[in-house]
Parts: C-alpha cells; structure tokens; sequence
C-alpha cells in the first residue's frame, strides 16, 4: 500500500529569511501565526531586522504604510484570519492609497495532506477566494520549490503599489 | 476649547513635523495650510492615523511625528496605544481630539462616555506620558514643552460638540504618500 503524500511540505526558516534578506526587507511587522513560528523566530532574532509586533492586522497596515512613506522596505507577518479581519484597511491603504504590502499569510489549521480548496477549515478554504474577490495577487508557497514565489509576490507588490500575498500552505521549519 | 482653536495652534507650533491626520480634523488642518508638506491623511481608514504615525516615527527618527487622531478613530483600533508603547518612538506625539461623539456620522455618542480616561489609558498602556488639557490658551502656552517631551506621549484635547455637517479635504491619499514618501527622501 502506497502511504498518502502531503500535499504541502514545510520550508526550511532559514531559507526564507536568506530571500527576504535579498529582497532588502528591513522591517517585518508580526501577528502572531502557529504556521509560521519558526520563521517568526528567525525574524525576531535576525539584527537586520526590525521587528515589530502589532495587536491587529488592521495596525500592521498602517504601520507598513507609514514604515513604506518613511523610506523603509517592510513586510508583514499574519494567519489567515487577519485577512478576514482587516478587509477594510485592505481596501484603504494598500489598495486606494497605493501603499506596497507584501503579506506572508499562514494557512492556521490547514492540514498539509489536503488540497486548501477542500480543507475542513473555512478560514483556509476562504482565504484565497476572498484575495481574489478584492484583487489582490497571491502565490503559495507549498515545499522548498516554491522559494521563488517569495520574491514574485514582492516584485508585484512594488510593482503595482499594492498588496501581493504569499501562503504558506504548511508550518515552516 | 473648539476644534479649529486646536488646530490653529497646533498648526502654528508645529514646526517641521510629520502630521497624520484623521477623520473631522482633516478639513480645517488643510484650511490651516497644512496639507501640502510632511504630511498625510488618514483617509477611509478610521482608527489607522495612530498605526500610520507609528510607522513614519520609526522610519524616521530624525523627525517628530504628530498624530492627530479622534477619540471615536482610536478607539476603533485601541490596541495600537499598546503596539506603540512596546516601540517606544520618542519622536510621536498623539493628540486625540475628544468630544465624545463620531461627528462624521452625525455627533452620535461614543460607548461609555465619562467612564473612559484617555490619559488613564495611554499611561496604562506604556506611553512615556499623557496629560489633558481642556482649554485653548493651555495648549498654547504649553505646546513647546510637549515638543520637547520623549514620546510616546498622548495628549487628551478636550474639544466642544459641532453642529455641522462632516467636511473632508477630498485630497486622494494615494497622491499624499507619494509626495509625503518623496518630501521625507528629499530630507534626509
């Protein structure tokens, strides 16, 4: 018998952190994610980054915005709720007011062996439908082949003057 | 003390600074001629003025950041009086104009009006410092001392209910960050 292969496979923190250091980003602003811990870690420790925890979505938008007008090249860290829960600061900052956003998105309570579109958890199953809905561009990030989605999602965040998501489809390592 | 008696004095005292500014207090702040340079509203976003400022203050702690916000704005995003305690930006001076009342929706009153305390709060949170003051010729006069105060500080205004309807300033935020963005590169 065949044993079942995940569907997504989790990536290596220090691998991120290396893309994202390539990529400039000098600030990260954090809502705590189960998905992403390791990576959270790595990010809370590396001295090149600024790392600033946030109470809500809603204020790490702001944050980014004002860290972006400063001159700075941030980056936020959320789990799929935060998008739910920030739709409104989606559409006024990085959407009308023209602001780049370049949003890691775990994917809290996915089960890594199923597909997202049929995962138990509507929160996960959601998460993509509701991105689109609002234009905004989103890449996955589902095993250690998928690095390069990290910096696709950044170019068109830049690119755009707008959001752009990555979703890290299973925990990082 | 009425809201354009604030702004009047803020304006006139505000040197340099970066101004985030949101919801009722946009309109006059423009009047005051203060919407062209180092600054931005908080447009479509209420509750973000304070977040925004957060971020410009740490991006730049060469210049001061003042944040003018509502007392309905903040409380929509109360959590931020937190968030920015645990950056402790020296340079972040939130004025929270408090009437009591979403003015934009027509004066209807905020939940637990005279119950709540805005200095109470912001201390309670880890600001460096809060205080309120109640009357025009009191922010005048100490003005220049909160300047030269280590934020984060919160400064409670009290101002008096408007009978008017909402004005805006109608300026896109997209073209504010975008010149804020290239006024603060030009600074450096």
């Amino acid at each position: 018998m065949t044993e079942a292969k995940p569907v997504a496979v989790g990536v290596e923190a220090s691998a991120i952190v290396s893309e994202l250091r390539a990529l400039g980003i000098d600030h990260v602003i954090c809502i705590p994610d189960s998905y992403q811990k390791t990576l959270i870690a790595a990010l809370r420790d590396d001295p090149s980054i600024r790392f600033i925890t946030a109470c809500t979505e809603d204020e790490a938008m702001g944050i980014n915005a004002g860290l972006y007008m400063g001159g700075k090249n941030p980056m936020l860290v959320i789990q799929n709720n935060g998008i739910f829960a920030s739709i409104n600061t989606i559409k006024a900052i990085p959407l009308d007011a023209r602001i780049p956003t370049f949003i890691f998105v775990g994917q809290y309570q996915r089960d890594p062996m199923v597909p997202m579109e049929e995962s138990r958890s509507r929160a996960v199953r959601m998460v993509e439908p509701t991105l689109d809905v609002w234009g905004v561009p989103h890449w996955r990030l589902e095993g250690p082949d998928e690095i390069g989605n990290i910096r696709a999602a950044y170019e068109r965040a830049q690119e755009t003057m707008g959001p752009a998501a990555l979703i890290v489809g299973a925990p990082t390592l | 003390m009425e809201r354009n008696e604030a702004i009047e004095i803020l304006a006139e005292g505000r040197g340099d600074a970066v101004s985030v500014v949101t919801m009722q207090s946009v309109h006059p702040w423009h009047q005051a001629g203060q919407g062209e340079i180092f600054h931005v509203d908080a447009s479509q976003c209420m509750g973000s003025a304070s977040s925004i400022g957060l971020g410009l203050a740490v991006a730049r702690p060469d210049k001061k950041v003042m944040v003018l916000d509502g007392d309905g704005s903040l409380l929509m995003q109360l959590g931020s009086l937190v968030t920015i305690a645990g950056q402790s930006p020296a340079n972040l001076y939130h004025f929270v104009f408090a009437n009591g009342l979403h003015q934009s929706t027509g004066n209807q009153p905020l939940p637990a009006i005279g119950q709540f305390d805005w200095v109470a709060l912001a201390k309670g949170a880890g600001y460096a410092d809060a205080l309120r003051i109640e009357a025009a010729e009191d922010l005048l006069e100490r003005l220049p001392g909160i300047f030269a105060m280590t934020g984060p500080v919160l400064i409670e205004l009290t101002i008096e209910r408007e009978d008017r309807e909402p004005l805006w300033a109608g300026v896109p935020m997209a073209k504010q960050t975008a010149l804020l963005r290239e006024q603060l590169a030009a600074s450096s």
